[in-house]
């Protein structure tokens, strides 16, 4: 067995070579992940307003059920939409399964949590005068309702980084859903999982620097856009 | 009712759990009319301009709005929006500049050359042009106040609730609030106001309204005038 140093450096030769094999997993695992985090935010950020401005019945309670939903493990969502979409399952008709767009569906279940309790955390956070200001001031509901996110575009943001970083990462719902098929459902995390399992770990590796050159690049992103919002004084 | 009168509200209740905050309200607005309305802390009156300017829900009321019928308050809020226009004891600012802020009062679909004179009209009407790039949120109580004000300008609303407008602004702030005040009168603008010092507004006021228990009382201009005295009296005397 290769060393860790040598396993590393085969890795990084594999990034750096433009290996095909290798960037096509990493696209993929953006394509599906990305649109997956474009489909869940409207809804999510719609939702988290609504339980941040409106008061109904039964809103503590749907708090409380996506606060629930926030630590149901991957491979549960995957196993439930496994269900779902199989040949037997009610929407098996569909054709679904071992498709990207199931690894899309599965993915939308995973953010859509997070960005409804971290939105509705920032909405709360922001002043309500906010809201009140835009709608005596003339704004329609749909034109106060984007000043507010507006304000609210900080703890947003950090909403929609932490979502994309807990979907991109995942392994469960895409293993299940997606059936880690190369050139088509293989990412970044069922390809990490395969390929240690063989015993492989360069390309192993090489994909783990990827999702951390990721984290990293989105948590400087973070601190920079909270910079930009709260200066030092 | 009257012709002039642009909105009358009668039978307006409002409860906050088994207390009663506002009960049995009757209230007339003349058209270029001022009002100050007063009360003591919690009596109502911030809730009471909340519920005319359609941003917090009454129990019950009947409205008219101009020469309209009366409604309930939920069938002539969109109206309310349109007409009145509220402003909070601290004005809330948006993120951006002055500019920005004041823009936000505009129609969204005017051309920029448009909406930029009318930015510098309202900067030159309230002399914030100093001002114009700054960061809203940085500015101080009385800049807040005058931009806020600029904003309502900008608006051009039929009436003006204002909950607070010179609370714990120096005098030369509230002077300047209080010329700004005159000039939105002089434009035929009904000017509605909480506040619990009657004698700095005395200059501009044509009514005065006390919240007493949930009702509203009218209190004569020689009453108006005894507490101006009496209030000034105790001011000398605290100096003296």
């Amino acid at each position: 067995m290769e060393s860790l140093g040598d396993t590393t450096l085969a890795a990084l030769n594999l990034l750096l070579s433009g290996n095909p094999e290798l960037w096509e997993i990493i696209a993929i695992s953006f394509r599906v992940s990305g649109v997956a985090i474009l489909v869940a935010t409207p809804p999510a950020l719609l939702a988290a307003f609504l339980l941040t401005y409106k008061r109904f019945p039964g809103r503590r309670l749907l708090i409380s059920l996506n606060s629930t939903f926030l630590s149901v493990p991957a491979v549960v969502i995957g196993l439930t939409f496994f269900i779902l979409l199989s040949r037997q399952g009610p929407l098996g008709e569909w054709k679904l399964l071992f498709t990207q767009t199931a690894m899309v569906l599965g993915q939308i279940a995973l953010a859509f949590p997070i960005l409804v309790a971290m939105g509705h955390s920032a909405l709360q956070a922001s002043d309500v005068r906010a809201w009140e200001t835009a709608r005596t001031l003339g704004a329609n509901p749909a034109r106060a309702l984007l000043t507010i996110m507006r304000e609210a575009r900080f703890g947003l943001m950090a909403a929609l980084l932490a979502a994309f970083g807990r979907i991109i990462a995942e392994v469960g719902a895409s293993m299940m859903l997606g059936g880690n098929i190369l050139h088509y459902t293989r990412n970044i995390p069922t390809a990490i999982a395969l390929e240690s399992s063989k015993g492989e770990f360069a390309q192993g590796i090489a994909l783990g620097l990827v999702l951390l050159t990721l984290a990293f690049s989105l948590n400087t992103l973070l601190q920079h856009i909270q910079g930009k919002g709260h200066p030092a004084t | 009712m009257s012709d002039s009168v642009i909105l009358h509200v009668s039978d307006l209740n409002k409860r906050f759990g088994r207390r009663e905050v506002l009960s049995g309200i009757e209230l007339a607005l003349q058209a270029g009319e001022c009002i100050l309305l007063s009360g003591a802390n919690g009596a109502g009156k911030t809730t009471l301009l909340r519920i005319l300017a359609g941003l917090e829900k009454p129990d019950n009321s009947q409205i008219t709005v101009a020469a309209d019928s009366p409604r309930s308050w939920r069938r002539c809020r969109k109206e309310l929006h349109q007409r009145v226009l509220y402003l909070h004891q601290q004005p809330y600012m948006f993120d951006g500049s002055v500019r920005y802020n004041l823009g936000y009062a505009l129609p969204t679909g005017l051309k920029r050359p448009i909406r930029n004179r009318m930015i510098d009209a309202a900067l030159d009407w309230a002399g914030l042009h100093y001002l114009h790039d700054t960061p809203a949120k940085s500015l101080s109580g009385g800049e807040r106040q005058r931009v806020s004000l600029a904003r309502a300008w900008l608006r051009d609303p039929k009436i003006l609730l204002l909950d607070e407008p010179t609370a714990n602004l120096d005098q030369e702030a509230r002077e300047r609030t209080l010329d700004l005040l005159k000039s939105f009168k002089e434009q035929g603008i009904s000017l509605l106001l909480a506040s619990h010092d009657p004698l700095h507004f005395s200059s501009l006021i044509d009514r005065h309204l006390h919240l007493y228990e949930g009702r509203l009382v009218m209190i004569e201009d020689s009453k108006l005038m005894s507490i101006a005295a009496t209030q000034a009296d105790g001011s000398l005397r605290s100096t003296a």
